[in-house]
């Protein structure tokens, strides 16, 4: 962050691979949405892929290191923190950042490296999740005052999914047992946060056996649906992959029909701060949200 | 027969988080929480440690390696009282299996796509047609250049 006089705030978004190319309508609804909490996002040239913190870190962590320093390199540059959107780029820039700060060796290994670019990680600045930043920068009572239509009467599971808060000791948000930070953001806009035994389940993604894989997905989607909910309401595009093209998996494997609408909740805030569903992309999930949209009076 | 392999311990322990196997005293607090162990019929993310520690590297760098079912959920790492962070010790033993040529199928893409492009994702005309119809910038492409200095001759 970098605040001038009248505590203006400043950011360079990190989008990822995932969300600027398949899921860009998170994008959109990050773009719309953080002006109106007084956030300024500063895009910077030359991020490559966080890289990804399951398979590129498992081919090799001093590579998955290295490439992740030089996106920090970029923001350090530039005097600005790095404002995440994904989970998994979150996991990745946040772990290399405390790692490299941390541990004077490895430091030494990946700058020895960067320094053949021309780069140095210097450890001057904070990579933070865009939950806690409004948390911590911006506060939840700023996210209600920019809200014009309330999701009155909205019921939402909430999905944490692993890496905005494990572990714990790395990503310091909140007590990964007992987080709080969604209950609050949902509540900020008027939305009900409705509390759930898969609340904080993994989506099983990252698991490279498939089957079980998809036994995963099948048993927390059965515990949303039995819930009398709107939506489920989650923060990183693996785990919307998982649960919204994953109903149409589970529906052709099971025969069990779920029309579950899943939600990013940036989508959700730009809702209530009186975007339209098209400028949030939301006709563009597989699983339809228009039941969400009308339970809103918006279709 | 059970080989142990003396060599492993030296091997491991120079991996990027792989060490803390030796700290490990068996206790089971990463089990209860593992979403892995719950769903597979042979991940036990305890047993994985037990054999690191044992040098049993024949069970646990190979082809068709258990580790892989790990869903890299990070909750081993916080149950861990001994601070094993066993979730990096599979991760250790996934580097050892990549640079035996072991890795599963997807991997090598993937890193070829990073290096190539910058990207995981394959960007394509109507992605960019998306991107224009919500009103965002143009995707550019990161300097590749700088990223195959970094990685030499693992570019591809």
């Amino acid at each position: 962050m970098s605040k001038n006089g009248n505590g203006h705030k400043k950011y360079a978004p990190f989008f990822g691979c995932l969300i600027s190319t398949k899921h860009s309508q998170f994008e959109a609804a990050v773009r719309r949405t953080m002006p109106k909490l007084g956030a300024e996002l500063v895009d910077l040239e030359g991020f490559s892929c966080c890289p990804d913190p399951i398979y590129y870190k498992a081919a090799d962590k001093l590579d998955w290191l290295t490439l992740a320093a030089r996106n920090i390199c970029i923001a350090e540059e530039a005097g600005l923190d790095l404002l995440t959107c994904c989970s998994g780029c979150t996991s990745t820039l946040r772990e290399a950042n405390h790692t490299l700060k941390h541990d004077a060796e490895l430091r030494g290994k990946v700058n020895a490296r960067l320094k053949i670019i021309g780069r140095e990680f210097t450890g001057t600045i904070e990579v933070r999740n865009i939950a806690m930043i409004i948390r911590d920068d911006i506060g939840y009572d700023a996210v209600a005052a920019s809200v014009t239509r309330p999701l009155e009467n909205f019921r939402v599971a909430i999905h944490y999914g692993c890496h905005l808060l494990k572990p714990g000791a790395v990503m310091a948000v909140e007590d990964p047992a007992q987080p709080e930070i969604l209950q609050r953001l949902l509540a900020a806009i008027g939305a009900t946060p409705v509390w759930q035994t898969k609340h904080l389940s993994c989506c099983g993604t990252a698991c490279q056996n498939e089957d079980m894989k998809t036994e995963i997905m099948r048993d927390n989607l059965a515990e949303f649906a039995a819930l009398d909910v709107d939506a489920v309401g989650l923060i990183c595009p693996t785990c919307f992959d998982q649960y919204d093209l994953g109903q149409l998996q589970i529906s052709r494997k099971y025969q069990t029909k779920y029309e579950m609408p899943i939600l990013y909740y940036f989508q959700m805030l730009g809702l209530a701060q009186g975007f339209t569903p098209e400028e949030l992309g939301l006709q563009r999930h597989k699983v339809s949200a228009k039941p969400a949209l009308a339970k809103l009076g918006l279709s | 027969m059970v080989k142990v392999s003396f060599a492993f311990k030296s091997t491991i322990d120079a991996m990027i988080g792989g060490a803390g196997h030796s700290l490990c005293f068996q206790c089971g607090a990463c089990v209860g929480d593992c979403p892995a162990a719950q769903y597979s019929t042979r991940f036990n993310p305890r047993q994985i440690m037990l054999d690191a520690v044992l040098g049993l590297a024949d069970r646990l760098v190979t082809e068709d390696s258990v580790v892989w079912e790990c869903t890299n959920c990070d909750n081993c790492f916080d149950h861990c009282p001994q601070d094993v962070r066993p979730v990096e010790v599979i991760l250790a033993l996934k580097n050892m299996i990549h640079q035996a040529g072991l890795s599963p199928k997807n991997v090598a893409p993937l890193l070829h796509s990073v290096a190539t492009t910058g990207c995981t994702v394959a960007v394509s005309e109507l992605i960019n047609r998306r991107r224009r119809e919500l009103g965002l910038p143009e995707l550019v492409r990161p300097p590749v250049d700088e990223l195959q200095k970094l990685l030499g001759d693992k570019k591809s």
